[in-house]
């Protein structure tokens, strides 16, 4: 018998599975991160820091893929076919911010532009999968798999509230995004690097350092300078770009339909 | 011999582990050594030490100021100025961490630079979550160097519209957005043409699959991986089980 | 007629019956009330304007437009003896895969066809049989069998990346037939390709057709092979103006929308006006007064120390010029011409003869190994392209490349403030829009614009600062019949008012008809 032209509808018992893993990863990215803030693990600074480092490493790791895991299977082919754009999206311009001395990094302007067509679940698995691809030629973004994937689940959470509806409301949500974002991703800079990898960030924390802060609260401090204003400046950019496509192009993806995410659904242009 | 993409992979997993895990100045300085050398006879050297050079001088260099200068907890001072003590133990731990980083940085490097990309996705099972992962890393570099040139196509129509990218902070913010809005529209375009071409060719289809291209794996190699894979794990068992102890 | 020994001759492989169809989002639908019956080894040719409607027919009956996740289909849609009905709620939902087995689709950018994760043609071609899980033996057959209807032989090894436009539409037609689909729709396959390429291709389908496919072919051109084909099917707006044999419908009957432009490049019902180019702006007073626009003995190789704007070397890519694989070569050699304020200069030129490279010389956006590019007189060497612009004009194939506002009057606006009186910008924009015919288009999404209305849009913009050299890389391509009448227009006009304009085309008809001159590009020497 020849398959058939049509599909069949899809199946719960495969919903109830990726919800599982999606809480398993969630977890384990949570457990690391706790565990490693009430340890405060004194070898940070003296001693081989490196079981820290090892266990922010796989913690975040394996929480990071464990979305992927969950997420990646279940999304339609035309976001997975649009993760490998926000990936290029999120290389080329952060390669081209890290370069220049500037605290910031815009690396995730292709991460939030997916979050906010084709929603969180998505968002969440482009931010793991864009650590982890661009480790490929920068290993040292593979520790923040975890806090990437956080920010594309929140961008896509607030695009799903019409945080995306207002141009003034993008930096709103980018700035809360960053302090949740910042707070989760300093354990890495910490443990991992014992620092940062920019120059410019680097300065940051020196200065901190120089007060007397140990590094973990110097770099939170830090990351709670850059991360706000980092995410509120990659969520304009996606705003005014998400604006600048036109309708037919927007409407094709059902997460924008449904939510409304975008302003301007009646006939009339958004202009 | 040519290395099956999964034996250089889990090669160069288990080194970054093994090293992370012993955290070892000698050892992470013997590493980075061990990849430059590996990279030089292998012929990708040129590409991959610029690409580290990137990512490692400015890792150190911030670790250097940020420790080097400013390290609390240090007792040996070699020099002050001001708030910033140079410190003893401030040099031994950038140093330390900047090679345990260097040392990880260029064993993952090595082998990205050295895989062949077409060999690793032939290898990967082509279903659910292995073959879009495969699928999502392939296309990525297939349209890393494709969008620089359409970055330079578009900008050349632009010009030749008569737009004159001038200095300053927000014009570049300006022409940035002139240049995004084709850039990524064009892109979504190319994706949703992708998608459909893709899904028509059976890119969703839930059954098995088969590769045209044949990659060998003689059971070697195969060996080889599980023992490297056990290394790694025998390293972080030790390390943490050494933690436990110390503490 | 030559098919009847086929038994399922009159039984379509394929019917819709499209009451109407409609965008998410959208009042009015694309496509109303069109009934489509596909027989084997028949060749069909959807004929339409720009904007017609001809690429949604094109998708929907080849899947690539699910109804549903695309847009509202009414009615249905028959392949194969299986009926899908669409109407509303609960509509089937259409397997793409296993519709593409009986349907391949060939869209009009085979770039966007490519997997991206394939590194040779061989396993490009072979992707879609992986994912049916044929064997290695039955799919390295197929392969060579493919390349082998489709030239592409030399090339199974080369990475799809670097094929040249002609090579890519090959391959994007391999990957649509090596499953052997029953019916083949093909969206302006002839659009870009030079003689040599046009035949080859049509001789492909005549194969394609004897082996009992179902080919059907969208086009906004009335190409020679269409004239073979059995049944024509004219829209206009969506709807079905006219359909049945070509003899009933050729043009001078008239039946087809003007926007449908015979071979040949003129606009089907404007050929009066445009052979009268040479009558109605006789050449300006000749000898006398500097050239507009004048190239001295321009030399040019990509990597032969060639300067791109900016300081950095451009490396070549496959777009529309010489076919990969002589990037080192001389593309330039000696090229001496000189166009006077008012003159029409068509240049031509097989394919990859270096027609778009000579037009980067136009305004610096490539400079010259050797020999000076002059404008108005004025040695360009030192300017950056953008500065150049405020004289030459230049108007590349690929229009969305140049569009970055929201609506198309933002789009004519920008930058004008710079050169005119704030007040006069509006003016001028408008005046630009209307004689482009966008006038009723001007708060429309330029991205939303039809291909046609895109180019012209483009030309629009560049017409509004009024250069002194107006540049066009292969006018024809992507416009329809109205488009082209339009450009015509607009050209004569601005050629009245003193520019100097350089058509760059393959194709050679239209070249005679429009140009006062017209000077021959071949292998890098310009004679004529």
């Amino acid at each position: 018998m020849s398959p058939s032209l049509t599909l069949p509808a899809p199946a719960p018992a495969a919903a109830r599975k990726r919800r599982l893993l999606e809480i398993l990863g969630a977890a384990a990215i949570a457990a690391t991160y706790v565990y490693l803030v009430l340890n405060q693990p004194a070898d940070i600074t003296g001693g081989p820091g490196s079981a820290s480092a090892l266990i922010a490493l796989s913690g975040f790791l394996v929480g990071a893929i464990l979305l992927i895991v969950a997420v990646l299977p279940t999304l339609p082919a035309s976001t997975v076919v649009l993760i490998p754009v926000a990936l290029v999206l999120n290389i080329v311009l952060g390669q081209f911010v890290g370069s220049t001395l500037v605290p910031f990094y815009l690396d995730a302007i292709g991460t939030v532009l997916i979050a906010v067509l084709a929603g969180p679940a998505a968002g969440a698995a482009t931010g793991a999968l864009s650590s982890i691809v661009w480790s490929f030629f920068n290993p040292t973004v593979l520790p923040f798999a975890a806090g990437a994937a956080l920010i594309g689940c929140l961008a896509g959470l607030a695009a799903r509230h019409g945080m995306f509806r207002r141009l003034y409301l993008a930096p709103v949500a980018g700035f809360v995004t960053g302090i949740i974002g910042g707070v989760v991703s300093a354990p890495v800079a910490a443990f991992v690097f014992g620092g940062t990898s920019g120059v410019a960030t680097g300065a940051i924390v020196s200065a901190f350092r120089s007060m007397g802060d140990t590094l973990l609260a110097a770099i939170t401090k830090q990351a709670l300078i850059s991360d706000p204003m980092d995410k509120a400046i990659v969520f304009t950019v996606v705003a005014v770009l998400a604006y600048a496509l036109p309708r037919r192009t927007r409407l094709q993806f059902p997460f924008v339909r449904r939510h409304r995410v975008l302003a301007g659904t009646s006939p009339e242009q958004g202009s | 011999m040519r290395l099956h993409p999964l034996t250089s992979l889990a090669a160069a997993c288990s080194t970054a582990v093994i090293t992370t895990a012993a955290a070892s100045l000698p050892l992470s300085l013997a590493v980075m050594g061990a990849a430059v050398v590996l990279s030089a006879r292998g012929g990708t050297a040129r590409r991959l030490l610029p690409a580290a050079a990137a990512v490692l001088l400015p890792l150190g260099l911030s670790l250097l100021v940020m420790h080097g200068l400013f390290f609390p907890e240090g007792r040996t001072v070699l020099a002050q100025w001001g708030v910033a003590r140079v410190t003893a133990e401030g040099l031994a731990f950038a140093l330390e961490r900047a090679a345990q980083l260097g040392a990880v940085v260029l064993a993952l490097l090595v082998f990205s630079f050295s895989v062949s990309v077409p060999d690793l996705v032939a290898v990967l099972p082509s279903r659910g979550v292995h073959g879009r992962f495969a699928f999502v890393l392939a296309s990525t570099l297939t349209l890393l160097p494709a969008i620089t040139s359409r970055v330079e196509r578009i900008r050349q129509a632009q010009e030749s519209r008569g737009l004159v990218v001038r200095r300053g902070v927000l014009h570049r913010a300006a022409a940035f957005r002139l240049q995004a809005v084709p850039l990524v529209l064009s892109l979504i375009e190319d994706a949703g043409t992708r998608t459909a071409a893709l899904e028509a060719r059976g890119f969703s289809n839930p059954g098995p699959r088969t590769s045209y291209r044949d990659v060998p794996d003689p059971r070697g190699q195969r060996v080889l991986r599980a023992a490297l894979l056990a290394a790694a794990a025998a390293a972080v068992a030790a390390r943490l089980l050494l933690t436990q102890a110390g503490s | 007629m030559s098919a009847a020994h086929h038994s399922t001759e009159t039984k379509p492989i394929l019917s819709a019956r499209i009451r109407s169809f409609t965008y998410h989002g959208e009042g009015l639908p694309v496509l109303e009330g069109i009934d489509l019956d596909l027989a084997p080894g028949t060749l069909t040719a959807v004929l339409g304007a720009s904007g017609s409607g001809k690429s949604t027919l094109g998708r929907l009956l080849s899947g690539w437009l699910p109804p549903g996740t695309g847009g509202t289909l009414r009615g249905f849609l028959e392949l194969a003896g299986s009926r899908l009905e669409f109407g509303g709620s609960g509509d089937p939902r259409i397997n793409p895969a296993e519709w593409g087995r009986h349907v391949g689709f060939v869209p009009q950018d085979p770039a966007a066809v490519l997997s991206t994760v394939r590194g040779t043609v061989a396993e490009e071609l072979a992707f879609g049989l992986e994912n049916a899980a044929l064997g290695r033996q039955a799919m390295k057959t197929a392969v060579e069998h493919t390349a082998g209807v489709l030239g592409l032989t030399e090339l199974l090894e080369q990475n799809p990346g670097s094929l040249s436009g002609g090579q890519l539409r090959r391959l994007a037609i391999g990957c649509a037939i090596i499953a052997g689909p029953q019916v083949l729709i093909m969206d302006e396959p002839f659009a870009s390709l030079d003689s040599a390429g046009t035949a080859g291709l049509a001789r492909l389908l005549q194969d394609l057709v004897k082996l009992g496919t179902a080919v059907v072919v969208l086009s906004q051109v009335v190409d020679a092979p269409l004239l073979d084909a059995g049944t024509w099917l004219v829209l206009d707006n969506g709807k079905v103006t006219g359909s049945g044999p070509p003899a009933g419908l050729q043009a001078g009957a008239g039946l087809l929308p003007p926007g449908i432009r015979a071979a040949g490049g003129a606009p089907a019902p404007a050929r009066d006006h445009t052979g009268a180019v040479h009558a109605d702006t006789l050449l300006p007073r000749g000898g006398a007064g500097v050239p507009a626009l004048e190239l001295r003995g321009v030399c040019f190789g990509y990597g032969g120390g060639g300067r791109a704007a900016g300081g950095r070397t451009t490396r070549r890519r496959a777009r529309g010029g010489s076919p990969a694989g002589d990037a080192s070569a001389q593309v330039l050699k000696d090229i001496n011409l000189s166009i006077k304020p008012g003159e029409v200069v068509a240049v031509t030129g097989p394919n990859g003869a270096g027609k778009s490279t000579l037009l980067r010389h136009f305004n610096g956006l490539l400079r010259p190994t050797a020999g000076d590019v002059l404008v108005h007189g004025r040695d360009i060497a030192g300017e950056p392209p953008g500065e150049a612009a405020r004289s030459v004009g230049l108007l590349f194939q690929q229009p969305r490349d140049e569009l970055f506002e929201r609506t198309a009057l933002r789009e004519v606006c920008f930058g004008l403030d710079r050169l005119f009186h704030p007040g006069e910008a509006a003016g001028r924009a408008l005046d630009a829009l209307s004689a482009v015919g966008l006038s009723g288009a001007a708060d429309a999404h330029p991205a939303e614009l039809p291909a046609s209305g895109q180019r012209l849009l483009a030309l629009a913009a560049v017409l509004a600062r009024k250069p002194s050299v107006l540049a066009l890389d292969e006018p024809t391509v992507a416009l329809d019949g109205g488009g082209l009448a339009l450009l015509d227009a607009a050209v004569r006009s601005a050629a009245g008012e003193g520019a100097a304009v350089v058509l760059v085309t393959h194709d050679l008809d239209y070249a005679r008809a429009a140009a006062h001159r017209v000077v021959m590009l071949d292998g890098g020497r310009l004679d004529g």
